[in-house]
């Protein structure tokens, strides 16, 4: 590929991974520019910097409160310099909703939006932060928010607009962090086919073991695109893109990671290895903003009942 | 004359030959009703690619010195989108439209085309294929049709199958040896046969699916003049991996854009199937509209898809399938009782679904194109 626009793209990439390697936390994102980043979306170049953060992210498995960021975004007409991250709401067992917060927190603002109320903002004082301990290298907790806490949001373009806007983000945003996550399990499972030796050669010459990782580069590369469209098409989307686009990389990323698990064989399955990172930071991923299997039925009944016409025009391909 | 605004603007030719397509010509309409005869279905479609060559619609896309209109593949892309969605079912018989013309309008030989593509875009003469020999299939630099210079013409023996729409043919891009067998991909060269000259034999195949869209096609001392050399002599490897670009890449576009139809025209009327089945499909037709949409927007740049585009025929033939998966679950007329021509037409896109994983280079040897190519593993 030597065309322009793909060469910025993988800049942008290569500088995203400097930044985020090794770096956690808030203040990582403030080095970067982030908070002022999230009110230039409606550029390209910006929102191409952006996602190319969460591709990033999953492949140098960074611990940042960035997708939360994003999420929250829409909400705030301005950026009054307050760093808030929204937390990520699912219906709970037994009732309820459970809220998460992805990366290490930062200490000011929280919003909370499960879809059946009003959004609200809470104070960090305010909520109960526990942590969940699973590999990935991606700080998590468990969110408790004490019952009539927080002031309700009314975002400036009114709350649907908002949510649709924050969904969006949210749900492409983490398609290209579970992109990068899957290219990290993949690139070990590559190092290990052309390394290990049984039979007196590379495993990476057998057939079978071949096919796996095209099988597996095959599946990412689904997940690039249609994220790459969403990045370009923006607003221009066709109708629920963003969970096609979702759906697929949840999909084909836990995929990715299972057939690149089955090449390095039983040292995958260790902690001596970082394939069990990559594979839970896409299983984590996989769960916020909208599941796969959740995802595509809802698009299935969408499809039965409504016969949407989703087809990307090939006008804005070469917008 | 070409309308400049068509030329640049996709969108406004979109719409406008949408805005034509909704008049409803005669021509059309014919072709969106179902007809599982074959035979039938190759002249409903050569109508009504006449129709659109008249209004002058399949004319952008391809350049004027050859009888086009001006324009990118992006124009062709936009059309048989609009095609789709106004009903019509497949490409039917024009495939390589999309797979032999843009190498043909490429490579050459220039004088040729240039009376070959407007007969073809206009449905009064169709291609075939012929690549495929007995003993040469995935190992297609082992074919052994020779092609002999006698005078300023080359003679042709040999015997190919698998030969897409021969029966149907006018003409046959044939692979030949001009080299020694040792030479293998380097010996070889692309030539025009006109698939009416004496000393073609064409046999048709009769598929599983009903239909006889392949042949086997013998060649016995067949002349064909030297100005119907594609590309350069002894340079039909690079003619092969040109239409295997747009057969494997390019054309996924095509192809996609009629699954929508079938997951939502087929899908949505049926009994109930499973919705995460259906919203599965959804997204692998997602991933092959992504991945060969940019294959369409690097080739209207002029860059090629080049061996990436055995990813794009990978996730077509997913997509095929988890469709036709779908379409199955609700559909059990299909396997039972294809009686009425809706129900016969499914089947016969259902079994086809089955074999997509074949043809354009089986997916074996696609796999190992990744595996050496994009990979490069050991």
């Amino acid at each position: 590929m030597s065309e322009p626009r793909s060469r910025d793209h993988d800049e942008f990439l290569a500088a995203a991974r400097a930044a985020v390697a090794g770096s956690t936390g808030a203040d990582a994102l403030d080095a970067l520019g982030w908070w002022d980043l999230l009110g230039m979306l409606d550029d390209p170049d910006a929102r191409a910097a952006t996602f190319a953060l969460f591709r990033a992210h999953g492949r140098e498995l960074g611990d940042t409160p960035a997708l939360g960021a994003l999420a929250a975004a829409p909400y705030f007409a301005t950026d009054d310099g307050t760093r808030t991250v929204m937390a990520f709401s699912r219906p709970a067992t037994g009732g309820g909703f459970a809220h998460t917060l992805l990366g290490t927190p930062v200490t000011e603002r929280i919003l909370v939006d499960t879809g059946a109320a009003a959004p609200v903002l809470v104070e960090a004082a305010e909520v109960t932060l526990t942590p969940v301990a699973v590999p990935g290298r991606l700080t998590i907790h468990a969110v408790t928010v004490a019952e009539g806490a927080g002031i309700p949001v009314t975002p400036a373009d009114g709350l649907e607009a908002a949510r649709a806007r924050s969904a969006f983000l949210a749900r492409v945003a983490a398609a290209y962090e579970i992109l990068g996550a899957a290219e990290g399990a993949f690139a070990l499972a590559i190092d290990h086919a052309n390394g290990r030796v049984q039979f007196g050669q590379p495993i990476g010459t057998f057939q079978a073991v071949r096919h796996l990782l095209a099988w597996a580069v095959t599946d990412t590369r689904a997940v690039e695109s249609v994220t790459d469209v969403a990045r370009d098409l923006d607003v221009a989307a066709p109708p629920r893109f963003d969970e096609i686009v979702k759906a697929l990389a949840g999909r084909n990323g836990r995929r990715a990671c299972e057939r690149s698990l089955q090449v390095l064989g039983a040292i995958g399955f260790t902690a001596e290895l970082d394939h069990h990172h990559f594979h839970s930071r896409v299983l984590a991923l996989d769960a916020v903003a909208g599941t796969s299997a959740e995802l595509a039925t809802a698009l299935g009944a969408w499809v039965r009942a409504e016969r949407p016409d989703p087809r990307i025009a090939p006008a804005v391909l070469s917008a | 004359m070409p309308d400049p605004t068509l030329v640049a603007d996709v969108g406004a030719y979109a719409a406008a030959v949408d805005g034509w397509c909704a008049t409803r010509p005669p021509a059309l309409a014919a072709a969106v009703r179902p007809i599982p005869d074959y035979a039938t279905r190759v002249e409903v479609m050569s109508d009504l690619l006449g129709a659109l060559f008249d209004a002058g619609w399949s004319r952008y896309g391809w350049p004027e010195t050859l009888g086009g209109l001006g324009g990118s593949i992006l124009h062709r892309g936009a059309m048989w989108q609009t095609l789709a969605a106004h009903g019509v079912a497949s490409m039917a018989v024009f495939e390589h439209l999309e797979v032999l013309l843009p190498t043909l309008a490429a490579l050459g030989p220039t004088d040729f085309v240039a009376d070959a593509l407007p007969a073809f875009l206009s449905g009064r003469e169709r291609w075939a294929q012929g690549f495929s020999e007995p003993d040469a299939g995935s190992d297609l630099a082992a074919l052994r049709t020779r092609a002999v210079l006698d005078g300023d013409a080359y003679r042709i023996t040999g015997r190919k199958i698998w030969t897409s729409w021969a029966k149907y043919g006018t003409w046959c891009l044939v692979l030949a040896r001009t080299g020694t067998t040792e030479s293998r991909h380097r010996g070889l060269t692309a030539f025009v046969v006109d698939l009416r000259h004496p000393g073609v034999e064409v046999r048709a195949i009769e598929q599983a699916n009903g239909t006889d869209e392949l042949a086997e096609v013998t060649f016995d001392d067949v002349p064909v003049p030297a100005t119907r050399i594609v590309g350069d002599l002894d340079g039909g490897w690079k003619v092969a991996m040109h239409i295997l670009s747009h057969e494997r890449g390019t054309y996924a576009w095509f192809r996609q854009c009629f699954m929508y139809r079938d997951l939502i025209g087929h899908v949505a009327d049926g009994p109930a199937v499973s919705d995460r089945a259906v919203g599965d499909a959804l997204c692998d037709i997602a991933a092959v509209a992504a991945t060969s949409g940019e294959g369409l927007r690097l080739h209207a740049s002029g860059a090629t898809l080049g061996p990436r585009a055995t990813i794009t025929k990978l996730l077509l033939c997913e997509a095929e399938r988890s469709i036709q998966d779908a379409v199955l679950a609700g559909n059990a007329d299909l396997a039972l009782a294809p009686l009425d021509d809706t129900t016969a037409l499914l089947r016969q896109e259902y079994l086809f679904s089955r074999i997509v994983t074949v043809y354009g280079g089986s997916q074996q040897m696609q796999l190992e194109t990744i595996a050496k190519q994009l990979l490069e593993l050991p």
